[in-house]
């Protein structure tokens, strides 16, 4: 039919058909064929080794992305903002000590803003150029310096013993609840898309797809010309297109081992590290803001206020049962206990405050071993999150296993598949010489 | 500092007195009164349907603290232990919070402690909650405090809202600025930021100025003190008492310009309990008349005690 039409139009328009004339004649001789199958299994593996290429280095700077930029902005992008929220709690505590700031929170306030600051900067690192998260980032940083010195100047204020002390502080707190922790927060979600979005380029499937289709092709084309040549020939087996053969599957083997390697590891460092990490992130800004509400609560001194109430309601919303977490089980039922202490001192605190007796409620929130009842909670969550970071460090090192190589191999195989497959033909064709 | 306290509150009494009577730009006449004891300007809102220092006339004498009147609102409170004040803890001087003790002090809050000692002869069952100066007519009303008793003016239109008791204190508007400004007044501030806290009358006699300063609202006056060092706004204004706590904190500020308002200070109370007010009227008259008014002046302004504000009735 192709060979009829060709023909006929061949007669018709000569220069447009000329290549699909000649194309046809080819077939009609054997060294012709000869030729047609060489070049196919040469333009075959060549673009396989070209895809197979492709296919490995966009994966392994999917993965790398991931490991390298994504995941960690995400915990950067995290730290600032359960810094940030720490510092504020922390300065509202000290300011309701009363007095001398306590050496304790002077410590813990410092080496929260040291880590907002030191997040930031290597978050500037991995937010694109230009993007809002970069300017998010740029925003926070100018106003975490604003925050610092609005807390320095009330310390120094205070250290006078001027009671417009207390108003730096609520002017640096209203700065930081309203402005810094919304940011943070942005830029948590940002990053939390990064990671999604990382995820689902480190898994793209297309390359991978159009690779499986040349390399069936190329295989069936192997095998096709064996198939020819020992029908054509009286050699049953030609040696280097067997040992090309040989190469293929060895290629589709590595191929698999690396990219099976690849989605299993990442499947696992999806739900046993970025999905807990995220659910142990909320857990965490929670339970900072349920101890920020109850400082705030006390420093407007107005018994039971807005921030209390925010408390009643995200108290009940926090969950440790979350699936994402099953592995850190233990941890977190723990965690669960420890927070239940806390909410029961909690509810010590309120009743001495709605009862009248507001010195006691603050003595109380402020003493050593309510403060250690919250150390404990939090110190149970960041375990979990270490251990989380651990599997997701663990997995997404693993899950880059072999792709570097295979984005070398993989090419240098495909030449070679070419090369063997020109060397069995060559002898064939030279005998029509 | 104690000094500088006392100069600038002798100074803005000073002011208050000299100029009360000669400002020329009060815009409401100044009312005629029944008892024709003393003549009261008029705040500046524009509401002068009543006499806002007019309050109710107790009967009788002060009850013992052990023998108040069976179902009164007295009892009531003695009762559930503690009176509830509200106030704020940003006035110096009057109600804020020492730094280095944590507690509320000032002028207010021991007016306070004297109802407390009427009610339960202790000063000390005392509940300090601290309003929201936009909030402070709508916490008695609600029943949230007992009373508050926080730089508050009675006027005639929180009158609709609230009882006022009998006026402990008058205090008026002015400006506070940086040392070396050339602004002399209010007038020398046009088109200029001038800082108040939200909900307080100050916030609203800025706007009314034929100047038109730009008023700029924080939650507190302690925050307009940060944001006046912070150069964020040119000025303060409020109450001359507000502002000798803020220059006193401040070396570097000034209270410039004779006061433009008249704020007569009452205590507000829920209009469901007149008794309580009655009784609130009956400390204030004692505080007038025992000198505690002038021992708590002294303990707090400073100088020597002037004539307490006396009491008008309807």
């Amino acid at each position: 039919m192709t060979t009829a039409m060709a023909q006929r139009s061949a007669t018709g328009v000569p220069p447009r058909m000329s290549a699909l004339h000649r194309w046809g004649q080819l077939r009609q001789t054997s060294p012709g064929r000869l030729q047609i199958i060489l070049v196919m299994l040469l333009v075959l593996s060549i673009l396989t080794g070209l895809v197979a290429g492709l296919t490995t280095s966009s994966a392994a700077s999917g993965t790398g992305d991931l490991r390298d930029r994504a995941q960690p902005l995400l915990i950067e992008a995290e730290t600032i903002y359960t810094a940030l929220t720490d510092a504020d709690t922390t300065a509202a505590q000290a300011f309701l000590a009363g007095g001398l700031e306590p050496a304790r929170l002077t410590q813990q306030y410092e080496s929260r803003i040291a880590q907002a600051t030191t997040a930031l900067t290597s978050a500037a690192r991995r937010t694109p150029e230009g993007s809002d998260a970069a300017k998010a980032v740029e925003e926070l940083a100018r106003g975490t310096a604003r925050y610092a010195a609005l807390v320095a100047t009330a310390r120094a204020v205070n250290r006078q013993g001027l009671p417009v002390g207390a108003s730096y502080m609520a002017s640096a707190s209203q700065l930081n609840r309203e402005t810094l922790q919304p940011q943070a927060k942005d830029l948590l979600q940002f990053a939390q898309r990064e990671v999604t979005g990382g995820y689902q380029d480190a898994r793209s499937p297309w390359w991978l797809m159009l690779l499986l289709v040349l390399i069936t092709a190329l295989v069936f084309a192997l095998i096709a010309a064996q198939r020819y040549l020992s029908r054509t020939t009286r050699r049953t087996f030609n040696v280097p297109l067997v040992a090309a053969t040989g190469l293929t599957a060895v290629l589709v083997v590595a191929g698999w081992l690396v990219f099976t390697n690849q989605r299993g590891h990442l499947s696992s460092a999806e739900a046993d590290g970025s999905a807990p990490i995220a659910a142990l992130a909320g857990i965490r800004g929670t339970i900072l803001r349920e101890r920020a509400d109850e400082a705030l609560t006390l420093v407007a001194r107005a018994g039971r206020g807005p921030y209390e109430e925010d408390f009643d309601r995200i108290s009940q919303s926090i969950s440790f049962a979350d699936p994402a977490l099953d592995d850190v089980e233990g941890l977190m039922e723990q965690a669960r206990d420890q927070h239940g202490l806390f909410v029961d001192r909690h509810r010590e605190i309120r009743a001495l405050d709605d009862g009248g007796d507001y010195d006691a409620a603050v003595e109380l929130a402020v003493r050593a071993d309510t403060a250690s009842a919250f150390q404990v909670l939090t110190t149970t969550v960041d375990d979990a999150m270490k251990d989380r970071k651990a599997v997701f460090e663990t997995d997404i090192r693993s899950a880059g296993w072999g792709l570097t190589a295979l984005t070398v191999l993989g090419p240098l195989l495909a030449l070679a598949i070419a090369a063997l497959a020109a060397i069995g033909l060559r002898p064939r064709l030279e005998e029509y010489r | 500092m104690r000094i500088v306290l006392a100069a600038t509150a002798v100074l803005a009494l000073l002011g208050t007195a000299a100029c009360s009577a000669a400002s020329p730009r009060r815009e409401a006449p100044v009312p005629v009164l029944p008892d024709g004891a003393t003549s009261a300007p008029a705040p500046a809102a524009p509401d002068t349907s009543c006499n806002p220092r007019a309050s109710l006339r107790p009967s009788g004498a002060l009850p013992a603290p052990g023998a108040l009147p069976a179902g009164s609102r007295m009892a009531e409170i003695r009762r559930s232990g503690h009176l509830v004040l509200g106030t704020s803890q940003d006035a110096v001087l009057f109600s804020s919070r020492n730094p280095l003790t944590g507690r509320i002090e000032g002028f207010d809050v021991d007016m306070g402690r004297e109802i407390a000692k009427a009610i339960f002869g202790d000063p000390e069952k005392l509940q300090i909650k601290v309003v929201p100066r936009s909030e402070r007519a709508n916490w008695v009303r609600d029943g949230k405090v007992d009373l508050v008793i926080s730089t508050m003016t009675a006027n005639c239109a929180r009158w609709k809202e609230v009882d006022f008791s009998t006026t402990y204190y008058v205090s008026g508007q002015r400006v506070l600025v940086a040392k070396d400004s050339i602004v002399k007044s209010i007038d020398d501030l046009d088109r200029q930021t001038v800082c108040a806290a939200a909900g307080s009358t100050s916030l609203d006699n800025i706007a009314k100025q034929p100047g038109k300063p730009i008023a700029v609202a924080k939650p507190t006056f302690g925050e307009c003190l940060v944001a006046f060092q912070q150069n964020e706004v040119v000025a303060v204004s409020t109450d001359d008492t507000i502002l000798a706590g803020l220059a006193a904190q401040d070396p570097y500020a000034k209270v410039v310009g004779p006061p433009f308002t008249v704020e007569p200070y009452a205590i507000a109370i829920s209009k469901k309990h007149p008794d309580l007010t009655r009784f609130v009227n009956q400390v204030l008259d004692r505080a007038r008349a025992d000198g505690t008014w002038a021992a708590i002046y002294y303990k707090w302004l400073a100088g020597k005690p002037p004539t307490p504000p006396a009491a008008q009735y309807r």
